[in-house]
């Protein structure tokens, strides 16, 4: 008798236990679910999100695949690993409206910087931020023109030894960020300042102006902005060896991909004096903000803030001058 | 029945002695000074390369990993070690090859359909029980060789190999 009443017990616990457990452990009714492919098998599930200001939004995060991560573009938010198998649950809140692209932090393959979705969020804030225009588009820079330097330093030129030359070499006064490192030694070198320098050191004055423009804090921060987004294709020493690179160039010889002629396939050898040395800040940043338009080379204008942006293009620097 | 004991036990206690320096015998290898060692390994989905990599007892070993295509782990079994590596930042361990044997090493970050079969070695010291095991084995045979004419039934002096079956009946 006794054991029937228990095992009866038992019964309902467990019908009445399950639903009521399953309940309790999606603590969150309300909460969006988010899951996580790799962008070859369809990015993000659902890929637009939409928000209110100041209104908290939860997500619930799972991956179908591999290891992602969740990161809010232009955010502060700290990345979250999206794990397969598990959910990890987040809020969200936003104080300015606006299109905001949320995207992947953890390499997942070859297209791993697609996937991106968008969340759009409405309603207006107490103050209204106005973005800032980058260089390239106020000065109306071709980006995709090449920019090769004419002059070329013999070895790396060396900030250090710069300024143990004692000479003041500060850009000028307003940074003229769209000056190219080759033209600013042309300068120099036909300025009656540098009449006793050799060539080399009137190239370790352009790494002094270049590295007076920026700071370590600048520095760190490029550093590690790089090694997380841009290593694996442009290779950790610069050299445009990353371990994505081969790949790259596979997927983008495939036939019907219609490239228009002058672009490199290749991640850019940021050590390369004879290209670099061409360029300037605001190319950089151009090329960073609005990606190669189909090279290869991400956009990573809605990703970055204009100072993140701004600590990359000083890191890129660091391949052609030492500090 | 004297004469066969002696000539039996003679050879007898040769391999007997052989054997027990065999199994004994300290490995030459595993005396050697200990070294800094220094690995890349390259994880891709789903394998490492090497996928099997060797030291010595006592080594200092250092691994990079460096993840080609997506993000890769390593954990290695029995030192309970684990290292991941995103593709561009490749990481680093530095351990004491302190226990001797042969580890798996896994990938410990859920890369794809094949992870779990990603699966890599390390040995530490040289495969000392292959080597005995064989050294073992040949030597059986070796005296089963030897034995089998001394083993005979008539003790004649000299006597040259006999390999007909029915003598050892
Ligand atoms: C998926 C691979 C890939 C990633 C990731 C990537 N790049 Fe590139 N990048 C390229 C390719 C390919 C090129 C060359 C084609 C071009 O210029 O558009 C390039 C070119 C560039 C150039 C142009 C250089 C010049 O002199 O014209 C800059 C600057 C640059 N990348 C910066 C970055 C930065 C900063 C990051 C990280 C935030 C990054 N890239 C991440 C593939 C990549
Ligand atoms: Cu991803
Ligand atoms: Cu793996």
């Amino acid at each position: 008798m006794k054991a029937e009443r228990f095992a009866w017990w038992c019964v309902l616990v467990l019908v009445l236990g399950l639903p009521l457990a399953a309940v309790l452990t999606r603590s969150n009714p309300e909460a969006i679910e988010l899951h996580g492919r790799m962008a070859d098998t369809g990015g993000w599930m659902p890929g637009d999100l939409t928000a209110q200001v100041g209104q908290p939004l939860q997500l619930r995060l799972t991956s179908d695949d591999v290891v992602h991560s969740f990161a809010v573009g232009q955010s502060a938010l700290p990345a979250i690993d999206v794990l397969p198998g598990q959910w990890t649950t987040t809020t969200l809140l936003f104080d300015q409206p606006g299109k905001y692209t949320f995207y992947c932090t953890r390499w997942c393959g070859p297209n791993h910087w697609r996937m991106r979705g968008t969340l759009e969020v409405t309603g207006t804030a107490a103050e209204m931020i106005t973005p800032t225009t980058p260089l390239y588009v106020a000065l109306n820079l071709d980006l995709d023109a090449p920019h090769p330097s004419d002059v070329v330093p013999s070895e790396k030129p060396s900030a250090a030894r710069g300024a143990a030359l004692g000479l003041k070499a500060d850009r000028p006064v307003t940074p003229d960020r769209a000056q190219s490192p080759a033209l600013r030694w042309q300068q120099l070198r036909s300025s009656s300042l540098t009449e006793n320098l050799s060539d080399a050191q009137v190239w370790d004055l352009v790494a002094l102006s270049w590295r007076s423009n920026t700071t370590s804090a600048r520095l760190a921060e490029g550093q590690q902005l790089y090694a997380q987004n841009c290593a694996a294709c442009h290779g950790e020493t610069g050299r445009g060896d990353g371990v994505i690179a081969p790949a790259l160039q596979k997927t983008l010889t495939l036939p019907g991909l219609a490239l228009t002629g002058h672009e490199t396939i290749a991640p850019s050898d940021f050590t390369d004096a004879r290209h670099r040395l061409g360029a300037s800040d605001a190319i950089f940043e151009g090329k960073i903000i609005r990606g190669g338009m189909g090279t290869g080379m991400p956009y990573w204008g809605p990703i970055f803030t204009s100072e993140q942006v701004q600590a990359l293009v000083d890191y890129l620097w660091s391949f052609q001058f030492d500090q | 029945m004297d004469l066969i004991r002696t000539r039996l036990s003679l050879p007898l206690l040769f391999i007997g002695l052989s054997a027990l320096a065999i199994v004994m015998a300290p490995n030459p290898i595993a005396l050697a000074a200990p070294a800094a060692r220094h690995f890349r390994i390259e994880a891709s989905s789903f394998q490492y390369t090497p996928a099997a990599i060797h030291v010595n007892p006592g080594d200092q070993v250092t691994i990079d990993l460096v993840a080609t295509d997506v993000v890769h782990g390593l954990y290695i079994d029995g030192y309970d070690l684990n290292l991941t590596a995103d593709p561009g930042q490749t990481a680093s361990l530095s351990f004491s090859a302190d226990r001797s044997g042969s580890f798996r090493f896994r990938c410990s970050v859920t890369c794809g359909a094949l992870h779990p079969f990603m699966i890599g070695k390390l040995n530490v010291g040289a495969n000392d029980l292959l080597w005995r095991a064989i050294g073992l084995g040949l030597l059986a045979i070796s005296a089963s060789v030897w034995i089998r004419p001394h083993s005979g039934r008539a003790p004649t002096p000299g006597c040259a190999p006999r390999t007909s079956v029915d003598d050892v009946a």
